[in-house]
């Protein structure tokens, strides 16, 4: 089976011991810096830095393939309108179109950036144990004041980590509830919007009594909602530090220049 | 241990789920529930650790109401329960990740959650497992992973609420070794099943029909018992053929009945006497 798109691949190289927070805080880092940089050199630079972070993470390529691949088409469509539809210095004319330098530099800046935003979140998905993420997400929340919205940073933890792991027992029920009307002779392609309460129906029947049956579960082995520990220990190594002083370093000169 | 007096429960439409149960569970016991469908054998297990609350009637567990919201948790780290799908029991990403969700309900400290995971994993036999998807697992595995999932929690007593119905026979015999194994190591079990060849072991059987107690005793009274197949229930096919065999005169003990080997050994014990 092909994984899917942004998943952990396990190891256990320098990305990978980091803390997750240091990551998190790391991508939306980039983030910013990605949409901040104007300049071909700023992009050349944040490419680099990619290619250097991949090396400490021994990462193989597909991962970060799999990550742009679906994305190609969009990106695509990007460049395209960008070079056809910026006015500035008509490089040649076909027929209605009049491509323009400024097109072609704004086309070439926006795929760039997302195709960077990408391989960032790739290379921090692909190295961080998705409730390692969770964990993360959950320890930079808990400050805030969470419970005037009525919830708390525990219960988005939580929610999170459910929803990452029953993603795949959706599909797996839309597939079951597909196989179980087809082979009561509906067909699927003949009219695809007659056959959306045959398929839809079952499958809100049945997530709902999934969704029952998991609260009990989680209610028998005492979740409540509230504060609870994690197996998980999050401390801030070295290493984490040395990193985030480097990433710090990196933004500066991204900003100075 | 655990105490249901008088305890009557109503589904939200009205409809009586159990009338007046009255009956009691003293620790290491081992008690299996058995009943047709829609008898109130798996609300009367919900019950158990406060998942639902009586109507009428209250249920005690170590001498804590289940109704005293300040003590289901210390009542759910006593009583825990194994339910039917594993699908959808599992919470953690991985096999590890799902045996840590209760200890960290308990607000454990990482170290004691870890100790006990592992431990847990070395018990159930799922340490090749460990970074699995539970949802990867065989049914039987996947049973067994459930199970460990409400080891971790330490509990007193389990309550399996027809933990082998989605499994084939030998996951099925797999998943009942480890209930008997925790049963020796004296922890108080709560079998609910509707197969009664899984309830030779038990120390007591209730039956249960339309939400009432209607027979209780040791196994093999109930077991042989014909007012069963009055209630939808098939005897196990062993006692099934002992009785058969009473009628004609041929008496096979009641524990050779456990096992096909057993009872073949019986007979030709018996056929070379004669």
């Amino acid at each position: 089976m092909q994984e899917p798109v942004f998943s952990y691949v396990p190891g256990d190289s320098f990305l990978h011991t980091l803390d997750p927070r240091t990551k998190l805080a790391a991508v939306m880092l980039l983030g910013i810096l990605t949409f901040r940089t104007e300049s071909f050199f700023g992009i050349g630079a944040l490419f680099v830095f990619f290619f250097a972070l991949t090396s400490f993470s021994g990462l193989p390529a597909r991962v970060f393939l799999r990550a742009v691949r679906p994305m190609m088409l969009f990106i695509i469509f990007i460049f395209f309108a960008q070079l056809f539809f910026t006015k500035g210095h008509v490089l040649t004319s076909f027929w209605i179109l009049h491509p323009s330098l400024e097109g072609l530099q704004n086309g070439l800046r926006l795929s760039a950036r997302f195709i960077l935003l990408l391989l960032f979140a790739a290379l921090m998905t692909a190295s961080t144990d998705p409730s390692a993420i969770t964990c993360g997400i959950e320890r930079m929340l808990r400050p805030l004041p969470l419970r005037w919205m009525g919830v708390n940073s525990f219960e988005l933890a939580t929610m999170m980590n459910l929803s990452i792991s029953f993603l795949p027992i959706l599909f797996e029920r839309v597939e079951r509830t597909k196989a179980a009307q087809a082979s009561r002779g509906m067909y699927f392609g003949k009219n695809p919007l007659r056959s959306v309460p045959a398929l839809a129906i079952p499958l809100i029947k049945g997530v709902i009594r999934d969704a029952e049956e998991l609260a009990l579960a989680m209610e028998s082995r005492g979740y409540q909602g509230t504060r609870r520990t994690s197996m998980h220990e999050l401390t801030m190594q070295r290493r984490d530090w040395i990193f985030l002083f480097a990433l710090i370093l990196f933004a500066a000169l991204m900003l100075r220049f | 241990m655990i105490r249901l007096e008088n305890v009557s429960y109503s589904y939200p439409d009205g409809k009586p789920a159990l009338s007046d149960i009255h009956m009691g569970i003293r620790k290491g016991e081992y008690i299996g529930i058995i009943g047709r469908n829609g008898s109130g054998k798996s609300t009367l297990a919900l019950h158990l650790n406060g998942l639902l609350k009586p109507g009428k009637g209250k249920v005690m567990v170590k001498g804590m109401d289940t109704r005293d919201i300040s003590r289901l948790q210390e009542i759910r780290k006593i009583v825990g329960i194994v339910f039917q799908n594993p699908e959808t029991q599992f919470i953690g990403r991985t096999v590890e990740e799902d045996l840590a969700f209760g200890p960290e309900n308990l607000c454990l400290p990482p170290e004691e959650i870890r100790r006990r995971v592992e431990r847990v994993l070395a018990e159930i036999g799922l340490e090749n497992y460990r970074y699995h998807s539970p949802k990867t697992l065989s049914g039987g595995q996947g049973q067994c992973a459930a199970l460990a999932g409400t080891l971790t929690m330490e509990p007193e007593c389990l309550v399996f609420d027809e933990v082998t119905s989605m499994l084939d026979p030998d996951s099925g015999k797999l998943v009942l070794k480890h209930v008997k194994k925790l049963h020796e190591k004296g922890k108080t079990i709560i079998y609910i099943t509707h197969n009664l060849e899984e309830l030779h072991d038990a120390d007591r059987i209730i039956v249960m029909d339309r939400g009432r107690i209607v027979l209780e005793g040791e196994p093999e009274n109930v077991l042989s018992n014909p007012f069963l197949l009055d209630l939808g229930l098939t005897p196990p096919s062993l006692m099934d053929l002992a009785e058969r065999l009473k009628k004609h005169g041929v008496m096979i003990p009641w524990e050779k009945t456990s096992s096909p080997s057993s009872f073949a050994e019986e007979i030709c014990r018996l056929f070379l006497k004669t």
